[in-house]
This record gives structure tokens, C-alpha cells and sequence, in this order.
């Protein structure tokens, strides 16, 4: 008998079907963390648990079902929700100390010693307590998240859904965040729901829901979900031209037998696979060779002792920062951490503060410096600037005017992109009729139409599903070789420092680190991934 | 019911209300609103500049010149030139009226015929003009009972209605009990309309939604501060109204008081509603200015009394709840009629109606789901 019980739930909004018929089973004291990208249909289907949104099908907790949010009040006095978004439920200008006397009266709890005691515990847990009369507004992101989740607590629920309570948080907080979880589980018997976009997170969960386009595509433990795609995953090959298959981060993905040895796989091959499984065509990409010639000096950009300040806050404190010809770098950390800030600085969107700053060798000490140099910059911004009136094509055109690129130049450009960068099936579609996947790649397409020599990249992963990201990374890696073209790219995903030849870490507008990835392991021998090496900075 | 949630929510919502200064506009707005069109709009004209031209030279119209000699309505400047420069006086806007006496007029009088007193009057601002013209009616009016000694026939000249609860033709009798009205539609309203959108907008509705708390108790912890709040602006406006402004109060302030909740009830109602069916703060308030301010300032009879209007309008005015409030408003202060009157009565239990709908309309339409 299972406490928790979904039978065929579906919800959607008018005629976009978030998630179809999803069933899940749990019991007291499981954690079930659902995994998947932007829009695959977690949120919808925490919603419809937490008795917050309309949805078709059954819901049983404990012998009550309900098929309405109407019914599921019943069922209120036991449910914690978190929904995403850092201190979403926050007042900003109520004090922490305020927040759990709020929390604690609009669940009619009786303030007798256990709840003082607990409500102290929650505070020791959290790392608040010394915090009680600060106002939620001026906590930092990785706080909130940890007063959000002790408010959501403090009734006791024996469910708790929480909507990706860790991103964008900094890697230290999303530890203990785990760790008040993994404690309130064993001690009080929660079912705990969580989402995450953090594949190293599936591990601390008992079973993993993989979810994609509105579907539970795979259930069942961390281990068992990786065995289950064992036999499909090899050591990086070329693939057969004639027959499907994938590759990336030094594996490859084939339905076939491949002629290579076997490697382990990770949880994003469960995404690989069921993409093949599904026939989704998986592009091989392939970008041209650059058709204009340029000199590319040694060191594209450095920036010495770069400050910006708002008010009292420093957003960046004296941060030098040197991008070499045909090289990656990551700029990596926290939401908060003063990564767009740098960037906006570099482009001269943010006035410079402090400090001095040479893109191509040359001193930029005006508005007039830059002017020369923007034909040789690229940027894509964290909400991709995309007009949503125009089509894909008009959109791509217009970005070619701006760089004052002739339209019949244009147009041939434009098109060997979108082949190359397979979107050419959505040219005259709207930005927001297409998923996030194809918008991050026609929105590269815009800052590369004029063959920048820097390619200045804010958040363009975040939100995005795994094989998009992968193919992502497949198409920077490409300029980098084909082009000599330098990337200077931010994430709040630690793990994509893989992928980076040097990273840069930011903490609250500070570098903590800046090394070559191989460095970073040599230094870190113990570490096994690269979420362990940024909890050592953080510590 | 649980009151220990209700209170919760309540201290929360003051807290917010104080820490993010919006205290400042639950009492700014009102009076603002109020000093800025009581002083700003002014039907009344004072000194308007009159130019005569008496081709008469009798006795009687000297009395009529004397008249507007003493009015502090009019500056009169009796001038001996032809009509025509006259006219050129207004085009080169160094008059605003002219007044033609006609020669005959002593004579035509004493044998009892009619006579016509030519008027000209600038009409580049229609309602000044009309305005002035009736002022010229008035002082010819008066004039005439003088010089006819009663004598005189009837019906020849008529006075504007909307002067008749207002002899000393103060501007501000007029006006400013109508701008309460105005007022307790609008700024209550406001900030209703922000409290439910605010949470929507910052994610913190979900603590409602996923929480037990029923309907009927999050509405009241809503609305009550925001209730207690502007319930002291009614006293507020009341003495800008008496000592700033210097209208006379005639009726029952209890009257006035109990009247004044009931409508900033109706008036949180209309921001609750909107407040629930929007999305995002800047909506809200876009649409409750437009619905409470156009009809509140149209249908107040601040601009054109009730009972002028005529078919759309007429019925328009009776669908907004500004009408039955003003009526009573206008009675408090310069009629004192009170509950005496039958109008008002009806007029008091409608507000109470409205008042009721539309915060049962509220819990109704109040969805703890996400749309």
C-alpha cells in the first residue's frame, strides 16, 4: 500500500498539454526527485500534487483522493509546497524571525515548547538563527532558499513538494539544503517531491522520475536508471553515417552495436536514449569555415581590476580576468555572484567603476573605443533578445542590418546556419511557438552573422534540456577550432566546467578561483566531480 | 472563522503596508487629489471684464450699470464707442463680455413693452461663457425687480438650477463635497486592487493556495486593513472640507460617517474584483483608475447635475455607486435633510447592496488555483 498515489494525471493550459498521463507511486520516508529541463512538466505536476492547479485524473494521499484543487483542501493541513524561484514566498520586507511567526499562525499551530523547540531546531539547521531580525530581502539567494524551505517545514507536512529548491543557488547552501532534507525524511517520515536541474543531485534521491516534453519517460534509482542504459553507451567513436547515433563528452550514444568499448554512463544518457529510442533526429552540426580573414591577437581581452558598485553593494570587487585567442572560459557562480554584471561591463552596458579594460589589445576608455571594436564582438544575453512579432528569418535579418551586412550576404549566411545548426524547419515560425533548444541556437546564429572575433555568452544553458545543451556545447567547441573564436560563456552549472578549457569562480563579486580545468583535478585529486572542487572554494 | 489566521494575515499586511512606504499614499493620495482639484477647477468666475455700452443714458440703465459695479463678479467699463471696436475689444481678449443697452430701453419699460439687452460674450471656453452668462442674467434679473418695483412681467429671464442650494454661489460648495466622493472611490480602491496582485506578482500567493486557509478569511485579512486605514480619511476630508474649504455642513455627521464606510466597502470591493482577475500591478491599477475615476468624476455631478443628463448618461449615472453616495454627500452637507427623506433612504440601502455584491462577487470569483 502506497501512501502517495497518481493515477493518469494530465493537466493543460487550453491546447498546450504539460504533462500526460503521469502516474507515480511513494511511500513515508522516500525522496522522489523528478528530473528534467524547462517546460518537460514538473512544475505542472507538483502543482496538481500540492492542490494549486486543475488537472485531470486521480490523486490518493493517505485514502483521500481528490480530482480538483477544490477537493485537495481536505488534504492542505499535510502538504508543504515550495514552488520555484528563489524567495518566491518571501515577504521582503518581513524579518526572518517574522516570517516564521507568519507561517506558523496561518497554519493555526499551537505555539506550545515542541513548537519552540522545533522552530529552533529548523533555525540551527538552516544556519538562520543568528539572522532572526534580518529582512528576508537583504539575505543572499542560498538563505532565502533555506528560510523558504524551514517556513514550508515548520507545520510538520508529511508531504513536501519543492520546485527546484537548489538553482542558481551556490553549491555550499544546495549541501545543506540536502542535508535538512535528508534529517526532516528520517526523523518526521516525509514523502518528499523534489525537481531539480541537477543531474549530480539525482543521486541523493531514492528514485528518479525522468520527465521530457510533458512525459515520465523513466522511473526507478539512480543505479538502476544508469544500468538500464549500459548497453548503449560506448567510448567516443565516429558514428556510421547511415545509422543514428550520438556524441558527446567523450561518449557516444547508439542503439546499435558500436565498434568501441563500453564506458559508464551518466543520467544524461537516459535523455540520449530515449531521443534515439524516439527517432528524434539528432543533427550532427557542422559550422563553415569563417569567410572573412582576421588577425587574432594573443590575448582578446583582459580586464584589470574591474568594480562595479550599486550604492553600498559591491557587484564586482577588483576582478582581473585574462581570454586568450581560441580559448573557453567559464565564468561560474552563484545567482548573484556579479557574473552578468562582469560581462554587462565588458560590453560597456555598465559604466565601469574601476579599474582598466583592453578588448584586442587596445585600451577602452570611451564609448568611441568600443564602436570600432563591436563588429569583432558577439553577445547573447541571458533572455535572448529575440523580437516575438517577427519569424525566425526576419529576426535573424534584422540582427544582420544592425551589423550592416548586406541582405543578399545575409540571407546566404543565415541559411547555412540553420541548416548547419538544424533549425532550418522553423525559419518562419515565432520565437515563442519554438523550445528554448532551438531559440538559444538561432540566437547564437544572430551574434554570429557579422564572425566575431569574442563570443560573450549570459546564461545561454539555463533552462535548456539536456541534448539542446549537449548540442550546444558541440557547437561552441566547433567555433573554437574552426574559427580561433573566444568564448567567454557564465552558468550557474557547475558541472559545465568540463567542458571549459580555464574557469573562473565567482562568490558575492569576489574570484575565488581561476585555474585551467586539468589544474583544478590536478590540485583536487580527491575530487570526483567538479561540483566537490567548487564546495572546497566555498568552504 | 479563525481569528488567530485572520490576525496573522492582518499584522503581516500592516507590516508591509508601513515597511514599504505605502502608508505615505494611503494618506497622500486623498487629500492631494482633493486640495489639487479644489483648487484647480473653478466654475466660479470672478471679475470677469465687461464692457458696456449704454446708448441710453437713463436712469434705469444706470441702476443696471450700478448693478455690476458692485458685484465682485464683474469689472464693468461703461465705454461710449461703436459696437463694432467693442467686438474688437474681445478679439484682442482685453474684454470678455459686452453688454448692449439699447436706447430706447427706460422708454419701452415705463410703456410696459420688452426690450432686449444685447450680450456678447467670449465663448472660447464654452462653460466659463455660460457661466458668465448666467451671472449677466442674475445681476439683469435682480436689476429688473428694482427698477420695475415688482412691477414688472415675469418668465422673461430664467436662473440656472444648479445655483439654487448654492445662493452664495461659492464654488467650493459645489465642488468639494462632490471631490469626496470621487476620492473614497478611487484611493481605497487602489489599494485594494494591489493587495491580491502584488502576491500574485511575487510568488507569494502560494502561501494562501497551498495553505488551509479558506476564501472568506484571506478576503477579510485583506480587506480590513485597508478598511481601518481609509476610514480615517473620511474625517481626513471632512475637515479640509469645513475649515480648508469652508462648506457648510448642515446634516448628520453620523449620517455622514456610516455612509462614508458603507462606500469605501463598495470602493475595496471594485479594487478586490480586479485585483482577481489581473495579472500583474500595473494592470490593475491602469484598470481601476478607469473604473473609478472616469465614472466617479463623470457621474458625480461635479461637471452636470443627475437630473440634466439625459437617456445614456441618465442610466450610465445610476449603475455607478458615486451617484447614490454624492446625493447623500451633497444632502449632509448643504441640505441636512438626512434620513428623513425618502431618496436618501433608498439611496443608503443601494449602497449597502452594492457593498454586499460586490464582496460576495469577491469569494466568488477567488480561485485558490493557479490560472
Amino acid at each position: 500500500m502506497f501512501d502517495l498515489e497518481l493515477k493518469n494525471v494530465t493537466v493543460h493550459y487550453k491546447d498546450i498539454v504539460a504533462i500526460n498521463n503521469a502516474s507515480l507511486e511513494a511511500k513515508h520516508g522516500e525522496i522522489i526527485g523528478f528530473i528534467g529541463a524547462d517546460g518537460a512538466g514538473k512544475s505542472s505536476l507538483m502543482h496538481a500534487i500540492a492542490g494549486v492547479g486543475r488537472f485531470k485524473g486521480e490523486i490518493i494521499y493517505e485514502g483521500t483522493d481528490y480530482h480538483s484543487p477544490k477537493e485537495a483542501e481536505r488534504i492542505k493541513e499535510n502538504i508543504g509546497l515550495m514552488p520555484q524561484g528563489i524567495g518566491l514566498v518571501l515577504y521582503e520586507t518581513l524579518t526572518v524571525g517574522e516570517h516564521l511567526e507568519f507561517f506558523a499562525a496561518i497554519r493555526n499551530l499551537k505555539k506550545n515548547n515542541d513548537f519552540f523547540t522545533y522552530k529552533n531546531k529548523l533555525l540551527q539547521m538552516a544556519g538562520l538563527l543568528h539572522f532572526v531580525d534580518r529582512e528576508a530581502g537583504k539575505l543572499s539567494g542560498g538563505m532565502m532558499q533555506k528560510l523558504s524551505l524551514i517556513c514550508t517545514l515548520l507545520h510538520r507536512p508529511k508531504l513536501l513538494i519543492l520546485d527546484e529548491p537548489t538553482t542558481g543557488v551556490d553549491p555550499l547552501s544546495r549541501m545543506e539544503l540536502w542535508e535538512i532534507l535528508d534529517d526532516i525524511r528520517s526523523s518526521e517520515g516525509t514523502i518528499i517531491l523534489v525537481s531539480t536541474a541537477y543531474m549530480q543531485e539525482a543521486a541523493k534521491m531514492d528514485k528518479i522520475l525522468l520527465f521530457d516534453e510533458g512525459e515520465i519517460i523513466a522511473g526507478g534509482s539512480s543505479p538502476e536508471l544508469i544500468d538500464s542504459v549500459r548497453k548503449y553507451t560506448y567510448e567516443e567513436v565516429s558514428c556510421d553515417n547511415d545509422k543514428v547515433c550520438f556524441s558527446f563528452d567523450k561518449r557516444s550514444y547508439a542503439l546499435y552495436p558500436l565498434a568501441a568499448k563500453y564506458a559508464e554512463p551518466t543520467l544524461d544518457a537516459l535523455f540520449f536514449v530515449n531521443a534515439l529510442q524516439k527517432k528524434h533526429t539528432l543533427p550532427t552540426m557542422e559550422i563553415g569555415e569563417r569567410q572573412s580573414t582576421v588577425t587574432i591577437p594573443k590575448v582578446v581581452m583582459e580586464a584589470k581590476a574591474l568594480t562595479k558598485q550599486f550604492g553600498d553593494f559591491v557587484a564586482n570587487d577588483h576582478i582581473d580576468m585574462q581570454l586568450q585567442s581560441a580559448q573557453i572560459v567559464g565564468l561560474l557562480g552563484a545567482n548573484g555572484a556579479g557574473k552578468t554584471t562582469f560581462i554587462k561591463m565588458l560590453l560597456g552596458l555598465y559604466p565601469i567603476d574601476e579599474g582598466e579594460l583592453y578588448l584586442l589589445g587596445k585600451p577602452i576608455l570611451s564609448g568611441n573605443d568600443r564602436r570600432e571594436l563591436k563588429a569583432q564582438i558577439g553577445y547573447v544575453s541571458q533572455h535572448f533578445a529575440l523580437y516575438k512579432e517577427m519569424t525566425v528569418r526576419e529576426n535573424l535579418l534584422y540582427f544582420a542590418r544592425m551589423h550592416a551586412i548586406g541582405t543578399e550576404t545575409a540571407l546566404r549566411r543565415i541559411e547555412k546556419y540553420a541548416s548547419a545548426l538544424g533549425y532550418l524547419q522553423y525559419m518562419d515560425a515565432l520565437p515563442g511557438e519554438l523550445p528554448l533548444g532551438i531559440n538559444q541556437r538561432f540566437s547564437i546564429t544572430a551574434a554570429l552573422l557579422h564572425e566575431p572575433v569574442i563570443l560573450f555568452l549570459d546564461e545561454p544553458t539555463s533552462g535548456v534540456d539536456t541534448i539542446a545543451r549537449a548540442q550546444f556545447w558541440q557547437i561552441l567547441e566547433m567555433l573554437k577550432v574552426k574559427w580561433g573564436i573566444s568564448i567567454l560563456i557564465t552558468t550557474h552549472y557547475m558541472s559545465e566546467a568540463e567542458y571549459c578549457d580555464r574557469v573562473v569562480l565567482l562568490k558575492e563579486g569576489v574570484k575565488v578561483a581561476d585555474e585551467y580545468v586539468d589544474e583544478l583535478y590536478r590540485q583536487h585529486p580527491h575530487a570526483k566531480n567538479f561540483e566537490e572542487i567548487f564546495l572546497e572554494y566555498y568552504q | 472563522m479563525r481569528a488567530g489566521v485572520i490576525k496573522a494575515y492582518i499584522l503581516k499586511e500592516l507590516t508591509e503596508l508601513f515597511r514599504t512606504r505605502l502608508i505615505i499614499m494611503v494618506y497622500l493620495m486623498p487629500s492631494m487629489i482633493l486640495l489639487l482639484f479644489g483648487y484647480g477647477i473653478r466654475m466660479e468666475v470672478t471679475h470677469a471684464r465687461i464692457v458696456i455700452l449704454d446708448y441710453d443714458q437713463s436712469h434705469y440703465s444706470q441702476i443696471l450699470t450700478s448693478k455690476f459695479e458692485d458685484s465682485i463678479y464683474f469689472d464693468p467699463t461703461v465705454m461710449k464707442i461703436e459696437e463694432s471696436k467693442a467686438l474688437h475689444l474681445i478679439k484682442q481678449a482685453k474684454a470678455d463680455m459686452i453688454l448692449i443697452i439699447p436706447s430706447s430701453f427706460e422708454k419701452r419699460l415705463i410703456h410696459g413693452q420688452k426690450t432686449e439687452i444685447g450680450l456678447f460674450v467670449d465663448a472660447a471656453f464654452p462653460t466659463r461663457a455660460t457661466t458668465m452668462e448666467s451671472y449677466v442674467q442674475g445681476v439683469i434679473f435682480q436689476a429688473s425687480t428694482e427698477v420695475g418695483e415688482g412691477k414688472l412681467p415675469k418668465g422673461m429671464i430664467t436662473l440656472n438650477s444648479r445655483n439654487l442650494f448654492n445662493q452664495a454661489m461659492r464654488d467650493e460648495n459645489a465642488m468639494v463635497p462632490g471631490l469626496i466622493g470621487l476620492v473614497l472611490l478611487v484611493a481605497p480602491a487602489i489599494l485594494s486592487a494591489l493587495l491580491i496582485v502584488k502576491e500574485k506578482e511575487k510568488g507569494t500567493i502560494f502561501n494562501f493556495y497551498a495553505s488551509p486557509i479558506r476564501k472568506h478569511e484571506f478576503i477579510i485579512a485583506k480587506l480590513t486593513p485597508a478598511f481601518l486605514l481609509h476610514s480615517l480619511n473620511i474625517f481626513i476630508l471632512f475637515l479640509w472640507a469645513t475649515y480648508l474649504f469652508e462648506v457648510p455642513f448642515r446634516g448628520s455627521f453620523a449620517l455622514y460617517w456610516f455612509a462614508g464606510e458603507i462606500y469605501i466597502l463598495i470602493s475595496l470591493g471594485i479594487g478586490m474584483l480586479i485585483s482577481i482577475i489581473t495579472r500583474s500591478q500595473i494592470a490593475a491599477v491602469v484598470l481601476t483608475v478607469i473604473v473609478t475615476l472616469l465614472p466617479g468624476f463623470l457621474y458625480s455631478g461635479i461637471i452636470l447635475p443627475i437630473s440634466a443628463m439625459d437617456h445614456e448618461s441618465y442610466i450610465m449615472a445610476h449603475l455607478f455607486p458615486v451617484m447614490y453616495y454624492n446625493h447623500i454627500l451633497y444632502d449632509t452637507f448643504l441640505i441636512g435633510e438626512g434620513l428623513d427623506s425618502p431618496t436618501n433612504q433608498l439611496y443608503l440601502g443601494i449602497l449597502l447592496l452594492y457593498a454586499f455584491i460586490l464582496l460576495m462577487l469577491g469569494t466568488l470569483f477567488l480561485k485558490k488555483e493557479l490560472r
